[in-house]
């Protein structure tokens, strides 16, 4: 039975969904993994549980009627700290996109697996609750720039100084964003497994050396010699270029 | 010669042969009344000396054999070098008739100067010292008499006149000039909003808001514009409306599977919890499949400028990531313009098939001046060859065996296909002789 290791209660959930017939067995699960669940069938009972109750963190449903999840996430980022996790029903670009712009934490895809939901509950929680300090709070959209290169979160593209996009895979994605979001900061193998894990389908277990080798022939002039990604003595590594957010 | 074959170039031609039809036919009337004229120039004035003289030899005065314009010879001065003329002599027999000349033998024929000369008068041999051109040919009549002996006279012939078909065909030229530039005008009027029409229509592409074509050109011509655009209007409606439904059908179907995919997870037997997540997995990707295949003509995502190579090497690596047996030989660095998670999205599902049906993919990049191509080989079984075509075909399944666990329900192909064909490119299956199928996504540089 996993428990939220560093708190004295079980977060409060906040689940809103115009859909009854998602919102409440996903509610009915959530409960069972330990976490305290209040529901929300609009954005307006939303705003009142939220000034009512004390919330961990809030689920949210993008396509609703009346005032939508993109603009109930934009309130909740303008008026506290309190992360979001978006379900929407598309894989358009574009929702994803405006999603993590509007200051989600995170997003999973309809029709979702219920497990893989409380997996990053819990993950989008350590993080926003310490988890060895690396929670700054920075919404992930925007464009990154260190040498000569562009990371643009909203495509997930990297650009190269002529403008030419090299396309990354999904793990490798992960790696670079997590390392540019926290220039000149020795991370460890566990913190870097921590930060790429739980965002996406693709499977973690292939060893993060593995995936720093590969980005390094992307990105480095001279990959045996790195001076982007520098591997840290003691078990690590670091983007060791400025990070300009553009 | 090649006919041209625009609008302008063919009017131009037509009223070119036009023209020149019609100024042949002018030039034949016009000669013909010019052969009458000469012919009547000739005989005339020669029937008139004639009589003139049988007047004067009538009176008593002799006709001599070497002096005035009419004189007298034993023989016929014609030889057999001459040109005989017996509708010349004809005309003017009947001529001498009409002054009252009792019928005779008369002969004529055109002789070049070398052939026949009467001596000069005097007023020709003053004339002749101002002239120094070539002689003119000669009209030689000459009119039996009674008596045996032959009177003679000549009158200048003049040929065919040359200059005459020249001027004609100058004079054409100048018609034809004046009558090209109001053609090709109106030729043009018509065939440029056809033609911007036509490239209108050609570059036509819903995604794109596009103004109105602007309304040019004689009115039979603005109305077809017109009705291009009221088309295209109602072109990119449609497909809007499409566009809705389909995001609609993909949220109310989505919803319920989502719904579905919360509420197995109380099935308490793992395997069949696995298998219902497995079904719902596999029926969004169908979803999503009949989705972006029908949404595939406007495409919402732009081209870039993207180094290939990369991109399938982050394809497999994602497969890699899964754990699929996929190889890719590294290559260099290959930019090219195209959607990227379009294409990322073709070579996916080549690739997914190879794992499905081949246990394994190698992908490997082939690289020509003029071309790129992607190259996915497995080692499965192949496709007969019979059925090579049919795979593209949506919702195609080849083996009857095959169930849901290695199902799709056939637009993997098919939309691979859609997505290539977009780019400009195309997809080429075959059976490798070492066994295995070879799919190969071919794209222009």
């Amino acid at each position: 039975m996993p428990s939220p290791d560093d708190m004295g209660e079980s977060p409060h959930l906040l689940l809103v969904d115009d859909e009854r017939s998602i919102r409440e067995p996903l509610a009915v699960y959530l409960s069972k993994q330990s976490f305290r669940v209040t529901q929300a069938g609009d954005a307006e009972s939303a705003r009142m549980r939220m000034a009512a109750y004390a919330i961990d963190l809030v689920v949210l449903d993008i396509m609703m009627p009346g005032e939508d999840g993109l603009s109930l996430c934009r309130h909740i980022r303008a008026t506290s700290e309190i992360p979001v996790i978006l379900l929407t029903a598309k894989s358009e670009e574009t929702d994803r996109i405006v999603g993590l712009e509007m200051g989600a934490d995170d997003y999973v895809v309809k029709p979702f697996s219920p497990r893989e939901l409380a997996a990053r509950i819990k993950t989008v929680l350590r993080r926003a609750t310490g988890g060895g300090g690396l929670r700054q709070h920075a919404p992930e959209s925007g464009s990154f720039a260190f040498a000569s290169w562009v990371l643009k979160t909203g495509e997930r593209a990297l650009i190269d100084r002529e403008g030419v996009s090299v396309p990354l895979s999904t793990g490798e994605y992960n790696l670079l964003l997590a390392l540019v979001q926290r220039p000149r900061q020795v991370l460890t193998r566990d913190q870097l497994l921590d930060l790429t894990q739980g965002r996406e389908a693709a499977a973690f277990d292939r060893a993060i050396d593995n995936q720093v080798s590969r980005l390094r022939r992307k990105i480095e002039a001279d990959p045996k010699n790195p001076d982007i990604i520098k591997t840290v003595w003691g078990g690590g590594y670091a983007l060791s270029t400025d990070v300009t957010r553009l | 010669m090649p006919w041209p074959r625009s609008l302008a170039g063919q009017m131009a031609l037509l009223v070119a042969l036009t023209l020149f039809v019609a100024q042949a036919i002018n030039l034949a009337l016009i000669l013909r009344d010019r052969a009458a004229f000469r012919v009547s120039q000739a005989t005339r004035p020669a029937a008139a000396r004639i009589a003139d003289a049988l007047d004067r030899e009538a009176a008593g005065r002799h006709l001599s054999k070497d002096r005035g314009r009419v004189r007298l010879a034993d023989r016929s001065p014609l030889t057999p070098g001459m040109e005989p003329q017996p509708e010349l002599a004809r005309e003017l027999s009947q001529q001498l008739g009409e002054v009252g000349v009792a019928r005779r033998k008369v002969e004529v024929a055109i002789a070049r100067p070398d052939q026949f000369r009467l001596q000069p008068t005097r007023i020709e041999r003053r004339l002749a010292r101002h002239d120094d051109g070539p002689l003119p040919d000669t009209v030689v009549i000459a009119v039996e008499q009674p008596n045996g002996r032959w009177l003679v006279t000549s009158s200048p012939w003049s040929r065919g006149d040359g200059r005459l078909f020249w001027r004609l065909l100058a004079q054409t030229l100048i018609l034809y000039a004046a009558l090209l530039l109001p053609v090709l005008w109106i030729a043009r009027r018509i065939s440029r909003p056809l033609r911007e029409l036509a490239r209108a229509a050609r570059d036509y592409a819903p995604a794109v808001p596009t103004p109105p074509l602007p309304l040019h050109g004689p009115p039979d011509v603005q109305a077809v514009i017109a009705a291009f655009n009221a088309l295209r209007l109602r072109v990119t409606a449609m497909l809007d409306e499409k566009d809705r439904m389909l995001g609609a059908i993909g949220h109310d179907l989505r919803t319920p599977l989502a719904a579905l995919r919360v509420r197995i997870e109380s099935v308490e037997d793992e395997q069949d919890r696995a298998r219902m997540a497995d079904v719902i997995t596999e029926m969004n990707r169908t979803l999503d499949d009949i989705l972006s295949l029908a949404r595939l003509g406007r495409p919402s995502e732009p081209v870039t400028d993207i180094d290939l190579a990369a991109l399938v090497d982050a394809v497999v690596e994602d497969f890699r990531d899964l754990g699929s047996p996929v190889s890719f030989e590294e290559s260099a660095r290959l930019r090219m313009r195209l959607r990227p998670s379009l294409m990322r999205r073709a070579i996916r599902n080549l690739i997914e098939n190879a794992v499905k049906f081949g246990g394994s993919a190698d992908v490997s990049l082939d690289v020509g001046t003029t071309s790129a191509a992607i190259v996915v080989n497995d080692n499965g079984p192949g496709i007969p060859e019979a059925q090579m075509q049919d795979v593209f075909t949506p919702f195609t399944r080849l083996e009857t065996s095959r169930n849901r666990d290695t199902g799709g329900i056939g637009l993997g192909l098919a939309l691979a296909r859609a997505i290539v064909h977009e780019a400009g490119g195309d997809i080429a299956l075959s059976n490798r002789p070492e066994g295995g199928l070879s799919a190969r996504i071919v794209l222009p540089r």
